[in-house]
Parts: C-alpha cells; structure tokens; sequence
C-alpha cells in the first residue's frame, strides 16, 4: 500500500514540473510590466530599471527559469513581486478559506446531487424526475457568479437573513462563520448538485434494470433495500468518479464565488497576482492549485478500493 | 437554595454588565474596489486602494484643506510656521512642539522630518523621487526648525511638503525597526493608526486619542477591499458598508441618488483624458491630418455618453483648475466631420486615412475610444484597434507601439507636472529619461523650464501659458474629457468638511467626521 502511494506520488512529478513550465512561460508570454506597476505610471525609467533589476527581471529568461525551479524543488515558492512577502504565507493565511468553501460545496453536492439522483431514476419521466433534471439544468448552466448575485439578491438584501460581505476572520464565531459561508457554499454546491445528479440519475437507471436487481426484487427483497443496496453500491464508483474530477472545477469556480461574496480565499489572491503581473504569486498559486488536483486524483484512486471491494489497490 | 438563585440572577447581571461595552463604538466601514490593499507607506503607495489611507494615518509639514484640492489653500499642519529666501531657494519651517507619533514611537523632531523628505528624494524607497530632484539638502537645525535648500527653484515647495505623496512624514525610529513590515504597520501623526491586517480582507484603523488636533469622534475606520462593484453595491445597500468607492459612470450615480438616506458625492480631481498624436510617424507627422482629426472629434458627445454628472469637456493641455491652467487657446473637438474630410483631401489623403492605435480591453475607456473610432469614422478617418488588456496597454504604448494615445490621468495639481510628463522632450517615450510624452512633442520644452524656475508668478503664470499655447497650436495632443471620481456614504456620515475634491481619491477621515 504504502509502495503504491510512493509510487502514485512519484507519477504526480512530471505532472507538476510541466505545470510549473507551462505556468512559467505562460504568465512571461502575457505582456505587462511589474515594475511599473508596483511603482505607479509615474515613475521614471531609471527607477524602472532599477526596480526590475533588484527583482531579477532583467536576466535573461533561462537564467530566470533555473532560479526559479532550484527555488521550487528545494521547496520555496519565493516571495511576492508586488509585497514582496513569502508566497507561502499569503497563501497559508487565505487557503484555510478556500478549502472550507469548497469542501463545503462538495458535501452540499453529494447529500443534494445522489438523492435527488435516485429519486430521479426511481420515478423516470415522473414529477421527482423532472425537479432533479430542472435543478441540475439550471446548476449547469447559470454562472456561477449570476446566481451568486441573484442569491444575494433575494437572501441578503430582501429577507436579510445572510449578510453580504462574508466574515472570514476570525475564526473564532462558528454562527456568525456558518451565516457567512451558507451562500458561497450553496452558490458553489448547485454546480456539484447539477454533476451529481445527472450522473446518479443515468448509473442508477442503467443498475434497476440490470438482471441482479430483478432477481432481487423476484426475491421480495423490499425495495428501498433493492434500491441503496444492489443499485446504489454499484453506482457509487462513477459518482467517485465525478467528485474527484468536478472538485477541480470546484476550485475554478471558487474565485468568481469569492469574488462576488467577498470572501478572502484563494480567488482574491489570484486575481489581484493577475492584475498586478505578479509573476512569483501566480506561479506559486499555479503550483498549488496544480498539487491539490494531483492530490484529490490520489484521493479518488484510493476511495475506489474503499467503495468497491473488487478494486484493489495493487 | 434562595442563596443559590440570588448568587446565580447577580452573577448573570454582572456578566451581561461586563459583556456590554462600555459605550456603544462608532465604527466607519469603508469598502474599496479592490482584491487587497498594496500599502499604507506613504511614499509608495500610488495604487487608488492605497492613497486615501495615507490622508488617514499622516500628516505633511502643511496640508490640502480636508476636502479642497486647491494648492493656494495649503494650511499649516506639522510646521506652524515657515520663511523663505529672497530666491526661493532656502526654505526654513518651525514644527509644532508635542506631536506624538503612533504605538509609543515618540515626538515629531526635525530628525524625523530629514528622514522623511530623504526618503521620498530616495529612488529606492520611494515612487516619487524625481518630484524631489531639486533638493540640494533637508537639515535639522534644531529639534524643532528644519531648513530645506534647493538646488532650484521648484514651482510649488509647499505642495512637495503637503500631506501627498513623498511630503507626508513618517517615524524615522519606525521606519528603521520595522524594516519590510512598515509597509502595513506605517507609523506617522495623523487621526487614525493602522491597526488590524486581514489579508484579502480589511485593514483597520483605531483613533488616535493623542491627535494633535484633539481625538476623533469615531474610534474605527474598517477599510474593506471588495472588488466587485455589484457586491460592493449590495452591501452598501444592505447596510453593512457606510461608504463606498462608486463607479466614474453616470447610471451609477443616478441609481445611488435614488437610494433613500445616501449622498453621492461626484469630485475632482478630475482625470484629463487627451488623444497623443505620435508625431514620429507617417501620416501623424503632418500637422494638417492631426488637425483634421482634431476637428473631426466631437467631445460634447463623448461627454454625453460618459454622463454630464460625471464628464465634462477638456478645456486645455492641463487640467482645469491646476496652478497655471489656461483654456484661452484653441480647442478643436467639435465635431465638424465634413471640414475634417476637407482638410485631410488638402493634406493630399482625399480617400481618408488608416491609424493604428493600442487600446486597453478596460471596459470604462474601450467604449469611450470606441465613440472616438465611430466619430472620426464619418471624416473618413479609420481607427484599427490593437486592443489588449490593461498591463499590456500600458507596456505597449511606452515601447511606441500606437500612433494614437487615449490616455487619462490626474497629476499633481500644478501645470509643470502635466507639461514636463507629456510634452517636455526629455521625457519621450522608449527613451533613457522616458516618461508618457507619446507625441513626441518638443516644442514647449524653454517654457516648461523657464516656469519652473521662475520665482515671479506673474511670469511664471505667463510661461505655462505660453507653453500650453505651443503645444495646443502644434497638436501635440487634444484634450477630450475630465471624468470626475464618484463616492457614495450614508447620509448619517458627516466628513467634517465640504467634500469638493479628494487629493488622495477617497475621503480624508478627519477628527471631525461623525457617523450617526
């Protein structure tokens, strides 16, 4: 087991070392001047110079892709172009945020997407079918950041029941916390329902009409059992499945959600390194968003073993 | 068991006492639109999230009137008093005695005064060193006068020592021990002390109780960064901002006034947005087409899509109301398309001409540049954009990619900035000295000299008018439109003074702003 984690890890270094490749040409192809912009459209090019002198712009870009990758493998993100504090820091004070929201997201999706899913097959083409396909419909297809506003919208603002501006700190006031992070998460969780249903839906309609779950049935087992025993177990690996692949886009859609309510997280981060061409923050996020994917693959992997006895981790 | 109730009913009360504050605090929330502040260092900060925060936490050797941003209506702050030589050169301040630093960090001496003018004249250290070149020497003489001398003349010292920018002085023994973190714990004089940092979050600032001026009447100001505008728009709504940073955009504007219990205060300083002709090049370099596409453009209509609560037409080469404007020189920008034609068919391009031009995807001046492209269409003349993101903008039209520049901005209020920035020779684009003369324009470089130094101001007024005269008849550039900043508050917010202008782009909180 432990052998196969190694082994699963070692896979996931080529990943990032073509991610951080990738990122680095990338954010150095887009135009744009960092010095200029951390000292104003004011300044004068001497200072400039200067200025991208003492960050290490002015070498040649080979030389600038070593320092950099020496940096990250010997495990140092570097600090910021524009704050110039340790990218690790920023990053350790808002990913907290960025996980809860996303997490939060995720169980939404499941304990709203596999019921709604099973309720959909059970009742093919009847009143439970057409909610679940509606629900997900509109998941799928509203951005996330208009329903975000339309939420606010009807929840915030008529029934001022939510506040607008999200409380991130402190930690320390779970009810004010959990009034704050409702919106977000449920903003978030109506993609993951959207997913989760439709692939409930359409494993589960393919399982009540496999041969098993006839002889079950002929058996007289009751049919709640026949239906979260027999059809639901075997649905469960490509609902995994999608969990691990849509967490990503999860994390995707997380910004323009801590956009529109506000909330500190990894959005903000992103955005403002975007603004600012802060070349070292938007490698370090790229190299952090890239290892979080990396890792819930992981995590789905061995959540098949755990689901599904006949899958074994070898 | 009665003990047992009396002892826990006394209990309650005096944790309900202890739990209530003891009066209720007024607390001013603020929200910004941006992802994080940079800094509150007042010699850095240039980004808009970061400058009204410096009018918050500092104070200069004098200062913008709170609200004005008239450089003739500078009053004494730190200094009390000031003298200065025959020749302008010597320039001699006496501080207020007993001014107290924030967080324990002592009394304001002359030291900390050298230190901070050093400091802003340092290319290091600070964004706005070349505003300090002229200084030959900053000294204490005694803890409490300080002598500045110059190497020339400057147009306006006292606007060099005001509360903006590299004049607001800062704790030297702060500055020191702090290193990188003054950053965001900035140490100065003013109402407010930076207090709590929540990346992404809010920067929060208590009330000075030792302020000079005596304690402010509110004991917090909770800066918020939120970028969206719907989101900021919302919260302002929902009662849990009480004042906001609104959009340069006349339906904004229009849908706060309609809000019950609100102000929206629309104020300068105004950016002046101007079209550079680049003259390095081909069919530019030719007067009469720049002439032609100055006639063609009509700024009544760029200021009626922009919103007449918000825009009005440019008057000059410098902005309205800076020391040593004047709009007695010809505008063009009326909108004569078929003069326009005529004259471009004189200059020898009787099918039009094709000019190509960088433009920002920035929504705000995108669509403004696009009634720009549809005006000078109907005089034959052809805009192709090259419309990249805003960075990329920036970048690319000082490498002198564009023949045509749009291009806004606010300056210090005095003509020498704005002249010597876009029109001064030396400060041609891609060039050693660079700054954002994308016209090339050379031809008011004596008079924008001579102003500088000029201790007359009658002839130093003169000059500037001469040099806007020369650049205005040579068409180095054409002035479009002033667009003005735009706030919002709850009309239970009382800044303490007429808010006209914001010399810093967000309201100065004094010791007199009141929240209801």
């Amino acid at each position: 087991m432990t052998r196969y984690l190694l082994r699963r890890l070692l896979f996931a270094l080529p990943t990032l070392l073509a991610v951080l490749t990738l990122v680095f040409v990338l954010v150095r192809v887009v135009p744009g001047d960092p010095a200029l912009v951390i000292m104003g459209d004011q300044a004068t090019a001497e200072a400039l110079r200067e200025l991208r002198a003492k960050l290490g712009l002015d070498q040649p870009i080979w030389r600038q892709y070593v320092v950099f990758m020496t940096q990250v493998l010997g495990g140092d993100l570097g600090r910021s172009l524009i704050t110039n504090r340790p990218i690790l820091t920023d990053v350790a004070a808002v990913l907290p945020f960025t996980l809860e929201l996303t997490i939060a997201a995720l169980l939404i999706g499941i304990a709203g997407g596999v019921p709604l899913g099973v309720v959909a097959a059970r009742r093919r083409d009847g009143f439970g079918d057409w909610v679940a396909r509606i629900v997900s419909l509109v998941g799928l297809s509203f951005p996330a950041f208009v329903s975000a506003i339309l939420m606010l919208l009807a929840f915030a603002i008529h029934f001022q029941w939510f506040p607008v501006i999200s409380r991130g700190w402190p930690m320390t006031e779970p009810v004010e916390r959990l009034r704050s992070l409702a919106l977000p998460a449920f903003n978030l969780g109506l993609i993951m329902i959207a997913y989760v249903t439709r692939v409930t839906r359409s494993g589960m309609l393919k399982a009540l009409s496999e041969d098993y779950v006839r002889t079950a049935r002929a058996k007289g087992v009751p049919a709640r059992v026949v239906v979260w025993r027999h059809g639901l177990r075997n649905v469960l690996i490509p609902i995994v499945t999608v969990i691990g692949l849509y967490f990503g886009v999860l994390i995707g859609n997380s910004v323009l959600t801590e956009i529109v309510f506000n909330r500190p997280g990894l959005g903000k981060l992103i955005i403002g390194a975007l603004e600012k061409r802060d070349y070292s923050m938007l490698q370090g996020l790229m190299v952090i968003y890239a290892f979080i994917i990396v890792l819930v693959n992981l995590i789905t992997d061995l959540a098949y073993g755990v689901v599904d006895p006949r899958v074994k981790a070898t | 068991m009665r003990h047992f109730w009396t002892s826990v009913a006394s209990v309650s009360v005096l944790a309900i006492a202890l739990a209530a504050p003891a009066h209720a605090q007024k607390i001013l929330t603020i929200g910004m639109s941006a992802p994080d502040i940079g800094q509150v260092d007042p010699h850095k900060a240039t980004s808009t999230q970061d400058k009204p925060t410096t009018s918050w936490a500092f104070n200069g050797l004098v200062r913008f009137k709170p609200g004005s941003g008239d450089l003739a209506g500078l009053e004494p702050d730190l200094a009390e008093k000031w003298t200065k030589s025959a020749d302008g050169l010597v320039w001699t301040f006496t501080l207020r005695k007993g001014v107290k630093f924030h967080r324990g960090f002592g009394e304001l001496t002359a030291d900390d005064v050298v230190f901070s003018l050093n400091r802003a004249a340092d290319s290091k250290a600070s964004s706005f060193s070349s505003d300090y070149a002229s200084f030959a020497k900053v000294e204490a003489l005694d803890p409490l006068t300080v002598r500045i001398t110059l190497k020339a003349p400057v147009p306006s010292l006292l606007g060099l020592v005001a509360n903006f920018h590299g004049g607001n002085i800062v704790s030297k023994k702060a500055v020191e021990q702090l290193g990188e973190d003054f950053k965001l714990k900035a140490v100065g004089t003013g109402p407010f002390m930076v207090d709590e940092y929540k990346p992404k979050e809010s920067l929060t600032f208590v009330a000075n109780k030792d302020y000079f001026r005596g304690a402010p009447k509110i004991d917090k100001i909770v800066y918020r960064f939120i970028q969206a505008d719907a989101a900021r728009d919302l919260a302002f709504q929902s009662g849990e901002l009480d004042v906001i940073y609104g959009r340069q955009d006349q339906k904004w504007v229009e849908r706060i006034k309609t809000m019950p219990n609100v102000v929206a205060d629309v104020v300068r300083p105004a950016e002046l947005t101007m079209l550079h002709f680049n003259m390095a090049q081909k069919p530019l370099d030719d007067i009469r087409v720049r002439r032609a596409i100055a006639t063609a453009v009509d700024r009544r209509q760029i200021v009626s899509f922009l919103g007449e609560l918000v825009a009005q037409p440019g008057r000059s080469v410098v902005p309205i109301g800076y020391l040593g404007f004047d709009d007695s020189n010809q505008v063009y920008g009326n909108g004569e398309f078929d003069k326009a034609k005529q004259m471009l068919a004189e200059a020898g391009y009787p099918n039009g001409v094709t000019i190509k031009m960088v433009q920002t995807s920035l929504p705000g001046m995108l669509s403004v540049a696009q009634v720009l492209q549809a005006q000078l269409k109907k005089a034959n003349i052809t805009i192709q954009f090259d419309v990249v993101d805003h960075q990329t903008f920036h970048a690319n039209i000082r490498k002198d990619l564009s023949q045509m520049v749009y291009y806004s901005a606010a300056r210090f209020p005095v003509a020498d900035v704005y002249l010597t920035q876009f029109f001064h020779s030396r400060s041609i684009v891609n060039t050693p000295t660079a700054s954002v003369n994308f016209s090339h324009c050379a031809v008011a470089d004596a008079e924008i000299d001579g102003a500088r130094v000029e201790q007359d101001p009658a002839r130093q007024k003169a000059l500037w008018s001469a040099a806007q005269k020369k650049i205005s008849d040579n068409l180095c550039a054409i002035p479009l439109h002033e667009q003005l900043l735009a706030w919002a508050r709850k009309s239970g917010v009382d800044y303490g003074y007429k808010f006209d202008a914001a010399m810093h782009l967000g309201p100065t909180i004094t010791e007199l702003t009141t929240i209801k």
